[in-house]
């Protein structure tokens, strides 16, 4: 099998995920074989969540080889630990994006030690000058997947509003969608975002699936 | 208490209505809606962060060779480790094995040797464990005096992969997934990366697994690369320059 990632012909319109480039294999049966221990489906899943793992990584980490280093324990404690990835508790990208979590702070906190700074810092060490918050960047790699999987006429509303800052009334004059149609769209899409923030997401009040599990 | 319409809350949240009298004063009143509105409102500012995220590189090369060589690396562990006084292998895997559920180690590792026999195309134990194990129900333990995980070389489809392993029998254990179709066959070789000699182990067959006899007397140290190359029948015994895969051995 040949991964097309990377090499999606059409580039602009390349989700974070990649979701779209491979409907061959449905989310679902990718995860029950990867929990399996089908050494493919971790090549799959490297495919199509190792960009968002190593995003994760270099927007926290100022450091280019610590971020691969996280982004490479990421994937082998995820493959070690497959056994404990519940699919009822979130998506695998998700599950990826929680143990990449704590590989980041794992790392920002070493980094905080070596730099004798720990005493000072009550629990986690501020971000780096260059580096982002690790769970905003989940955050937005969770609702960027999620709305690359939105119907296409969904994401293509929300993106109308999000990316070109477009009113409902705008978009069904740019679309020629009746209004009435392009708000329940951006409804349901909105409320797609939300859910799959609450199960997936990492802020606040929304853990992580698994992340007590493997790390 | 009539709270405010889904739509209405979703306008607000995008910003496109300013909150008037009547929202405020619902707002203020109503905890239900006032959080549900903070939510739509934080996932519509994650959702406009977005858009920056649809051009992500991909990760180097590397970083999935790293990852196979730590996950072939715990899978031979417990096999090395079987007929030694334990250190426990599990906990020898380092700190990034996760706690999992508290089964017996043994159990979860022999689960990983039946996995391979139900999808020998997928696994790298291949078939010196598999045959041995279906001969007596315990999973061989050869020695592994080197090991190295082969990676797509050159305009190779990256899915090609496999792994190599030296065996202290004196045999090269070869296994080999995604490996593109060829017109010719595939030939083995190790290669010394210092001056780019090379000598052929041998040609690959239909299976995924091929076990190869080394000459006994060759030094790993200078030949320390693996090549798996695309060859033609064409009355040349040369490497044909077109290689599929490469790893450096180490031990």
């Amino acid at each position: 099998m040949r991964a097309t990632v990377g090499h999606a012909p059409n580039q602009a319109n390349r989700p974070v995920t990649g979701i779209r480039q491979q409907p061959g294999t449905p989310e679902d049966e990718l995860a029950r074989r990867f929990r399996a221990g089908d050494e493919l489906a971790l090549r799959e899943a490297y495919d199509r969540y190792g960009r968002a793992v190593l995003h994760l990584a270099t927007s926290t980490l100022v450091n280019r080889s610590d971020a691969e280093d996280a982004t490479q324990a990421t994937f082998v404690a995820a493959w070690l630990g497959r056994e404990t990835f519940d699919p009822a508790k979130g998506s695998l990208v998700g599950w990826l994006l929680g143990i990449g979590r704590r590989k980041v702070i794992d790392r920002l906190r070493s980094a905080a030690r070596e730099n004798r700074v720990v005493e000072t810092v009550r629990q986690l060490p501020e971000p780096a000058p260059a580096g982002s918050d690790p769970d905003t960047v989940v955050d937005r790699l969770v609702v960027a997947d999620e709305l690359a999987r939105l119907p296409d006429e969904q994401r293509r509303m929300l993106e109308l509003a999000f990316f070109d800052d477009l009113t409902h009334q705008q978009i069904a004059t740019v679309t020629g969608v009746p209004l009435g149609t392009v708000k329940s769209h951006i409804r349901r899409g909105m409320a797609s975002l939300k859910r799959r923030w609450e199960v997936d997401g990492a802020t606040p009040g929304a853990r992580p699936a698994g992340i007590s599990g493997a790390r | 208490m009539q709270h405010l319409e889904h739509d209405r809350l979703v306008f607000l949240a995008l910003g496109e209505s300013e909150v008037d009298t009547s929202d405020r004063t619902h707002l203020d009143a109503c905890p239900h809606c006032r959080a549900e509105l903070e939510s739509l409102r934080h996932v519509a500012g994650l959702g406009a962060a977005s858009q920056e995220l649809r051009e992500l590189p991909d990760p180097p090369e590397h970083v999935w060779q790293g990852i196979m060589a730590e996950i072939t690396a715990a899978k031979e562990l417990p096999r090395l480790a079987a007929d030694r006084p334990r250190p426990d292998p599990a906990d020898a895997v380092t700190t990034d094995t996760p706690p999992g559920p508290r089964r017996s180690r043994r159990g979860r590792w022999s689960r990983l040797a039946t996995t391979a026999i139900t999808a020998v195309a997928a696994a790298t134990v291949g078939v010196v464990g598999t045959a041995a194990l279906l001969r007596d129900g315990t999973p061989a333990e050869p020695t592994v005096v080197a090991s190295a995980p082969l990676a797509a070389y050159g305009s190779t489809p990256p899915a090609a992969r496999g792994d190599a392993r030296v065996l202290g029998t004196g045999e090269l254990h070869l296994h080999v997934a995604n490996l593109p179709a060829v017109p010719g066959y595939y030939e083995v070789w190790l290669i010394n990366p210092q001056n780019m000699e090379m000598f052929s182990v041998g040609v690959l067959g239909d299976g995924s697994d091929v076990l190869l006899p080394l000459p006994p007397n060759v030094d790993l140290g200078q030949y320390s690369v693996v090549d798996v190359s695309a060859e033609q029948f064409d009355n040349n015994t040369d490497h044909s320059g077109d290689s599929l895969l490469r790893g450096s051995l180490t031990g």
